[in-house]
């Protein structure tokens, strides 16, 4: 109860602190260059020029101190030993070269980039195309898109369950397991069977992020312009034609979105793999194997600084291409 | 003739089963697990084990429901769910609150009051959009240490506060934008101030974009794990911590029910929201999507 209220004070400090800010600031300004009397014209000028910075002030401070500074502060805990102190140059980057676990993690970060996004988005439009073609589609649609208001989390623990084992002559409690017995085969656990189980993670994601894809796809579909479908169709066009030759060059930009969106995404995948495996049996990811270096155990800082490092270095061309995309989009 | 005529049904025919049956294949993947966990979560433990994991509970019982609500454990405290639901509201709402409201006068400052630098600051919050958080969560873990919020609640709102101002910048700047600058010039004329034209015309104008920022905080906030996770422990925990700490208690048999009722607590404030405003979800996600 006592951390309750306290931590009910500090965020109605807080609050009142960043309103204080902005009423206060606001009005010192307009004191100072008062917007009537002989001098009004310059003041306005005056004051407009401050003004902006009053407001967006605070922000930049937060994102310099919450953002700019973290960057260069994991930069340099990189090139220091397990505790911060000693200078180390490169050698944690040299030890993560060698190190096996960080392969691997590499390896299967690498597989689910090149799986995750392009089923997730393969299944969207799917499911968008065919959804918006039948009666009861929109009732499929928002089934298909609950996944995302799920955390992660949730979902590791309901596929946890789904793919739930227990020994040969039991009852199988966990959905593909009773599915597979029911075909005749001996249960299998599925989580530690090597390099399968990444796959039977890869599917939780997909499932989360379909409806993601499935949306956005469908109002793309649904924008381009009736002409070119109706054209396609008096000159012959059969579905399957229409479909990838028509509607699929139209919406190529769409497309391209939804694809670097998701491989952001999994590019930084955690939560899944945390609840799932833990990393283990062959399933590490970068994300974890940081979360292992930095809070687990004997804690590295240099080592998990340079993971987190590698992480944003993979990051970062999709970031930019995003940003300059997103920037030419809106300034234009 | 005929034959023809009879080809193009049958292709018209083979069509519709194939959309029907990639359609019922991808319901089951998608619908499959949604459902065993609703059902699950409302059987007695004895029906699970008894092998009847799939159909409907012969009968329903929601005591999974109050055991993961109130006296499910967590460690060696026996508290259920209820406390770190608690604490994701505590933390949930002032973020939200705080992050749509900052990130309302940020769109407002960086559309109607142009300033030299202002496409640096832009870029700057782009930035913040992307950056995998991993590359900030040891320095950040610091910052909160010496602000001595570390493992606590507040700390977290700080935290999701300042990451959520990006989002929320770009939702309020982008629609902002579609406001003609007219406007706000002649209101200005008219000697009304920075708050006046604030609240009086772009707060009225904006009331569609503030639902899809405050829905697109509460489901990023609520289900975030990356930070509850690295900077709190024990008491202190979010929902999306606790959930999968009482999922990975390993003592005795396993509540299959429980464990699913739990998720379903955890997921129940998003899922409404989603059931209750999911057309304006969607538009997050697309106003989102320009962003990554």
């Amino acid at each position: 109860m006592e951390q309750l209220s306290y931590a009910a004070g500090t965020i109605v400090t807080g609050v009142f602190g960043c309103v204080a800010w902005f009423w206060g600031s606001n009005l010192i300004l307009d004191w100072i260059w008062p917007s009537r009397g002989a001098h009004a014209g310059t003041n306005i000028l005056r004051a407009n020029m401050v003004r902006p910075w009053l407001f967006i002030g605070p922000a930049i401070l937060f994102l310099a101190v919450y953002l700019v500074y973290p960057v260069f502060d994991s930069i340099w805990r990189s090139l220091h030993d397990a505790g911060g102190r000693a200078w180390v140059g490169l050698d944690n980057y040299r030890w993560l070269a060698g190190d096996a676990k960080f392969r691997e993690s590499i390896l299967n970060n690498l597989l689910w980039l090149l799986v995750v996004p392009a089923a997730a988005t393969f299944f969207g439009l799917l499911a968008a195309q065919v959804t918006d073609r039948i009666r009861w589609g929109n009732i499929a649609k928002s089934f298909i898109f609950m996944p995302m208001a799920i955390s992660f989390v949730g979902a590791g623990v309901i596929w946890k369950f789904v793919y739930d084992y227990r020994g040969e002559g039991q009852e199988q409690i966990g959905l593909l397991n009773a599915i597979w017995t029911a075909f005749g085969h001996p249960p299998e656990t599925w989580l530690t069977i090597p390099f399968g189980n990444n796959f039977f993670l890869m599917a939780v994601l997909i499932w989360i992020q379909t409806g993601f894809a499935m949306v956005i796809l469908s109002a793309a579909l649904r924008g381009i312009p009736e002409e070119t479908i109706e054209a396609a169709i008096l000159d012959g066009a059969n579905p399957w034609q229409l479909f990838f030759r028509i509607k699929v060059p139209q919406i190529w930009g769409t497309i391209a979105v939804v694809w670097t969106t998701i491989t952001i995404t999994v590019l930084k995948i955690f939560d899944i793999v945390f609840v799932m495996t833990n990393g283990q049996w062959g399933t590490q990811v970068l994300a974890n194997l940081m979360y292992d270096w930095m809070f687990r155990g004997a804690p590295d800082y240099g080592r998990g600084s340079a993971i987190a490092l590698v992480i944003m270095a993979l990051v970062t061309p999709i970031m930019v291409w995003n940003i300059r995309n997103a920037r030419r989009e809106m300034m234009g | 003739m005929v034959t023809e005529h009879g080809s193009a049904a049958r292709a018209r025919r083979i069509g519709r089963l194939v959309i029907y049956g990639s359609l019922i294949a991808l319901a089951a993947f998608y619908l499959m697990p949604l459902w065993v966990m609703i059902t699950t979560s409302l059987k007695s433990l004895d029906e699970i084990y008894g092998g009847s994991f799939i159909g409907l509970p012969r009968s329903v019982t929601f005591e999974a429901w109050s055991k993961a609500w109130s006296q499910a454990c967590i460690g060696t405290s026996c508290t259920g769910l209820k406390p770190y639901f608690v604490n994701s509201l505590m933390m949930v709402i002032p973020a939200v609150l705080l992050s749509t409201g900052i990130g309302a006068l940020n769109g407002y400052v960086l559309t109607k009051w142009r300033f030299k630098g202002s496409n640096l600051v832009f870029g700057l919050i782009l930035f913040g959009c992307f950056l995998p958080f991993q590359a900030v969560l040891l320095p950040m873990a610091q910052v909160l240490g010496k602000l001595r919020l570390s493992g606590t609640i507040p700390g977290l709102v700080l935290v999701h506060t300042v990451y959520g101002i990006c989002f929320t910048t770009l939702f309020f700047r982008n629609y902002f934008v579609t406001i003609p600058d007219e406007l706000t010039r002649a209101a200005q004329i008219d000697g009304a101030g920075f708050f006046r034209i604030f609240f009086s015309i772009m707060v009225p104008a904006a009331l569609p974009i503030m639902v899809v920022s405050c829905i697109w905080q509460f489901t990023q906030i609520w289900n975030d794990f990356l930070f509850g996770v690295s900077f709190t422990a024990g008491d202190s925990s979010p929902i999306t911590v606790a959930l999968n700490n009482i999922v990975n208690v390993t003592m005795g048999r396993k509540q299959y029910n429980v464990d699913m009722a739990a998720a379903m607590i955890a997921a129940l404030p998003t899922l409404v929201v989603y059931v209750v405003a999911g057309r304006y979800f969607v538009r997050g996600l697309t106003a989102g999507a320009v962003k990554g």
